[in-house]
């Protein structure tokens, strides 16, 4: 449902992140996203969610399409109201000074049915400790709380398509595990879902497909079973490779040597 | 005793005033981080709009007010679209200097319409002067009180009762979250200047009331500085208390430290005490508590 | 032979060259400046009165016996530099013995150029400025012999208005006196004088107030004259348009019934009756100039020349200026300010005139002629004359604000003027 032509993204006119990205998203996946810190899978996010203007970037190159039409261009909430595309942006982004009820009522802004109370039971229902907390302010929450509220507060946008940028970040292992079997949840809901993550294991055993970025790059694609089987990825995403190391040292002049592509 | 007393009450009535430009300033400040410079030529901008209807067009005034402010919204609106919109994302410290020089632009524009003297300003309000022996509160202060505090407890619903209110405090605190969660934050913040605006009309044509209005009443704009800076930059509430300390200060100091010899200081009092506030409590008085990452 | 006339014909040829040219060519050059525009307030009315006026004393009015004046206008646009800094360029671009004079406007361009004017350049100087410090018992002539003021210094004004006080309280006891003033130069200007003559009257002054230009509020001043029990207020060194005029006059007419306001030359005129309405009837201040502006401006009494010469230059040269409304764009506002650029036109007329026929048309010849001079002004002083010892105009009349509010479509409008209760005063001829 969605593909991406050869996108190339800059900052500031000047910092070239994205160098010719393509991919394509189908409908009812979870489509992995991994790659080391500064890969550019959030840029990606942006560029898609149509959010990559207010970062002071912008798409020099390539095209981003919705069922063959491009929403190059096109204002966030627009790509919300039209495609149901919702981008939970990194760090829990839910609103600090706000009670988790708020948060959850703010989150349903562009919404005007009559169903957003009902919704927000629902929310409620899905994660029942936010329902505890419903009147404590955000910030004092714990970071899986938080991580909840923001996957409740993304439900509560009524999302087709949720882009999940490294929900996981902080967590402890425990939550996490709890935490992505609810997106498996979302998604046999019938939410297509896009997860960028640093925790490769546990994203790409709940995946459908998987890419690996480096510096702006797709670098390796397939389905998640080809992605943990391949040698490098164990390797460097999932610290399991077969070549033993002697040292520290001895595993970066391997890795500086044998660069992707 | 009595002194006291009216100087409290004399200058609590202009606090409220005050309290209002200084909420102008803050929900300003929440959504954008920027410090609104101009507040002086909205101010006056404002004022001047609802003179149009009300003493030029003779619209009556439950009519001609709402009007005016609509109209001051709507030049607070513009003036984000052109000014302040193109600078989204970027430093506030940008906006903060665009907002002078906007202030300047716009002094230029109101001495080109409306030249630089003074406009007679008599909205002859019902007399409502309140006599209680040697205590006297005149009818125009009490009534700027009155629809300042009504004018303060409108935003304060509008924020926290409603759910454009809600967007914008959410907007206020992270664009980037609101606009991710549907929140159209460029609407939002457009909003935001359109009500600060209003407001800082209301407080103009209060003080107008009292006196004349002339493109010289942006001076009023500034007493908003330390009103906001006593009680907290990002304060709703320090604006309120900010406001009420800063028009007591002023009252008191002209009523007991004035006669002592030191003419003139009522125009310092605020400045000082502002001092003595930041030494203590360098976010004002009711800055925020900043909620640090879990 | 023939080559020996060529000579002397091309040596008499050059001589009269080299001397009748300059001879020829010399110029009568004035300077003046006015605040037009600026961040303060835009007062074209200055420039345009002073124009008219000059185009009048070029043509019609018969310039310096016959020979036309050059005369420089500039706007200094209410900043004492730009006037210091226009003035020295004029001193380094004209030479002295044809710039003859230069105006200036405001006490703040007068200070910095005492040394340039009285010791350097030795050029008479007209100024507006009423300072006492300068045109005051501890300046004046002696100090400062090029510099002439326009009308009589703030320390008179506040001293006639005491004086006339004392003479007309009725109460038992020594009258009881506010003095109200901007916390500025003019405010400040001429308080030490007040304080000294009322003393030696027999005044108290129960309160001193520092009002500010950028108040909000008068209540807190107001209620500490009252209960100072003070039965007069001087209020002193304000544009009579601005808004805390009107603050204090609407705040004072509610708070401090029974008190009788009073003030000097800024506040005395058109502009308050428009501002602050009704608040203002009763007020009494004095003036420097004859009142030329009712409100509405048809209402004007003609019966003092000046004043009717002012209305009929404006008619003729300024004809829609003059007839716009008072919130148009580019209407004569307040002809005082009209009549005021006159004035300068006509002084200078008067006195190039004088010192050519003194047969002294240089700046010595001028000073001569202006510490000379007694005249009564085209008779706007009610035709009493008033002669230039002091380095100021020194007359002055005290006023009364009758102002009314009628219905017009509706609407309240005030209508007034502000009419003489004394005859013109002649402050160096006043025994304190
Ligand atoms: N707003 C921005 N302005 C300039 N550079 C940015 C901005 N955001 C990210 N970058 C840079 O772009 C690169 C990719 O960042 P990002 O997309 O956040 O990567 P990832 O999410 O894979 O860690 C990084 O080098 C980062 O420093
Ligand atoms: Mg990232």
């Amino acid at each position: 449902m969605l593909s991406i032509e050869n996108l190339r993204v800059v900052y500031h006119d000047v910092i070239s992140v994205l160098n010719g990205i393509s991919l394509t998203l189908n409908e009812k996946e979870i489509l992995i996203i991994i790659g080391a810190n500064g890969a550019g899978k959030t840029t990606l996010l942006r560029s898609v969610a149509g959010m990559i203007d207010f970062y002071d970037g912008s798409i020099i190159d390539g095209d981003i399409k919705m069922n063959g039409a491009s929403i190059k261009g096109l204002d966030a909430t627009d790509i919300m109201k039209r495609f149901g595309l919702t981008y939970v942006i990194e760090d829990r982004p839910v609103f600090w000074y706000l009670t988790i009820e708020e948060n959850l009522g703010a989150a349903s802004f562009s919404r005007w049915d009559k169903q957003v109370k009902a919704d927000i039971e629902g929310i409620y229902s899905l994660f029942p400790v936010l329902e505890k907390l419903r009147h404590r302010k955000a910030g004092y929450a714990s970071g899986g709380e938080q991580q909840m509220l923001a996957i409740g507060m993304a439900l509560m946008t009524r999302p087709k398509i949720l882009l999940l940028d490294e929900p996981s970040l902080g967590l402890a292992p425990l939550i996490t595990e709890e935490l992505f079997s609810t997106i498996e949840g979302l998604n046999q809901s019938g939410i297509t879902i896009v997860l960028v993550e640093q925790n490769a294991h546990a994203a790409l055993d709940i995946g459908t497909r998987g890419y690996v970025m480096e510096t702006g790059r797709i670098v390796l694609d397939g389905s998640s079973r080809e992605l943990l089987e391949n040698e490098d990825v164990r390797e460097f995403y999932l610290g399991s490779g077969k070549r033993e190391r002697k040292s520290y040292k001895d595993a970066k002049r391997y890795k500086r040597r044998k660069r992707w592509l | 005793m009595v002194d006291f007393t009216q100087a409290l009450g004399a200058g609590t009535l202009v606090g409220l005033v005050y309290a209002l430009l200084g909420l102008s300033i803050v929900i300003i400040y929440r959504a954008s981080e920027a410090f609104n410079f101009a507040i002086g030529e909205f101010l006056v901008i404002g004022s001047f709009l609802f003179y149009i209807f009300f003493f030029d067009l003779r619209i009556p005034l439950l009519v001609a007010l709402p009007l005016g402010l609509l109209a001051a919204g709507l030049v607070g609106a513009l003036v984000e679209r052109f000014a302040i919109k193109p600078l989204l994302g970027r430093s506030p410290l940008s906006m903060t200097i665009i907002t002078l020089g906007l202030g300047f632009f716009l002094r230029g524009c109101v001495q080109l319409i409306f030249g630089s003297h003074s406009y007679s300003f008599f909205l002859e309000l019902p007399d409502i002067t309140q006599e209680f022996g040697d205590l006297l509160f005149l009818s125009d202060p009490i009534w700027a009180g009155i629809l300042s505090l009504s004018t303060f407890g409108l935003i304060l619903f509008l924020l926290f009762r409603t759910r454009w209110g809600l967007a914008i405090r959410a907007t206020s605190e992270n664009q980037a979250k609101a606009m991710a969660f549907g929140i159209d934050a460029r609407f939002i913040l457009l909003i935001v200047w359109a009500i600060s605006s209003a407001c800082i009309a209301v407080a103009g044509i209060m003080i107008s009331n009292f006196g004349a209005l002339s493109s010289m009443s942006s001076i009023v704009g500034l007493r908003a500085i330390p009103v906001v800076l006593i009680g907290g930059m990002d304060s709703i509430v320090g604006a309120l208390v900010g406001g009420i300390i800063v028009g007591v200060c002023e009252s008191l100091a002209g009523a007991y430290i004035e006669p002592m010899g030191l003419v003139g200081f009522k125009e310092v009092a605020p400045y000082l005490l502002l001092l003595i506030v930041l030494l203590i409590r360098p976010y004002g008085l009711f800055g925020q508590i900043r909620i640090e990452r879990v | 032979m023939k080559q020996r006339a060529f000579f002397v014909l091309v040596c008499v040829l050059s001589l009269f060259l080299l001397f009748s040219g300059p001879l020829s060519a010399k110029e009568i050059k004035t300077l003046s400046q006015f605040p037009m525009s600026g961040p303060v307030g835009s007062l074209p009315e200055f420039g345009w009165g002073f124009i008219d006026g000059m185009n009048w004393v070029n043509n019609e009015g018969g310039g310096v016996n016959g020979k036309k004046i050059k005369w420089f206008l500039e706007d200094f646009r209410y900043d004492p530099t730009v006037e210091v800094a226009t003035f020295n360029k004029y001193c380094a671009e004209h030479t002295p013995d044809e710039f003859l004079m230069a105006t200036g406007y405001i006490t703040g361009g007068l200070k910095p150029l005492i040394d340039k004017v009285n010791k350097e350049e030795k050029i008479p100087w007209l100024d507006g400025s009423y300072s006492t410090e300068i045109f005051g018992d501890d300046g004046g002539p002696s100090k400062y012999p090029y510099y002439y003021s326009l009308g009589a210094t703030y320390g008179a004004q506040l001293k006639i208005l005491l004086k006339w006080i004392k003479e007309n309280d009725k109460g038992k006891g020594n009258p009881k006196v506010a003095l109200v003033y901007s916390p500025t130069a003019w405010g400040r200007d001429g308080i030490p004088e007040a304080k000294a003559y009322a003393k030696k009257k027999g005044i108290d002054i129960v309160a001193e107030i520092e009002y500010p230009y950028s108040a909000t509020s008068a209540t807190s001043e107001c209620m500490e004259i009252r209960k100072a029990k003070a039965q007069y207020v001087i209020y002193h060194g304000y544009s009579g348009a601005s808004g805390c005029t009107a603050i204090f006059f609407k705040t004072a007419k509610q708070v401090l019934k029974d008190v009788q306001l009073t003030g000097t030359h800024y506040t005395t005129g058109r502009m308050p009756i428009l501002v602050c309405q009704d608040a203002y009837d009763g007020y009494v201040g004095v003036a420097t100039r004859p009142f030329v502006d009712a409100v509405p401006r048809a209402k004007t009494p003609m019966d003092n020349p000046m004043v009717k010469m002012a209305h009929e230059f404006a008619k003729k040269n300024r004809s829609s200026e003059y007839q716009k409304g008072i919130q148009e764009k580019d209407a004569i506002k307040d002809m005082f300010l009209y009549m005021e650029g006159l004035t300068y036109a006509l002084m200078l007329q008067k006195v190039l005139t004088d010192a050519d026929k003194a047969g002294d048309l240089s700046r010595e010849g001028v000073k001569k002629a202006l510490d000379k001079m007694v005249w009564d002004f085209n008779g706007m002083f009610g035709g009493k004359k008033f002669s230039y010892k002091s380095h100021t105009i020194p007359m002055l009349q005290i006023f009364k604000a009758k102002v009314n509010m009628v219905d017009v479509e509706g609407k309240k409008v005030p209508t007034g003027a502000v009419v003489p209760i004394t005859d013109w005063i002649n402050v160096d001829e006043v025994k304190w």
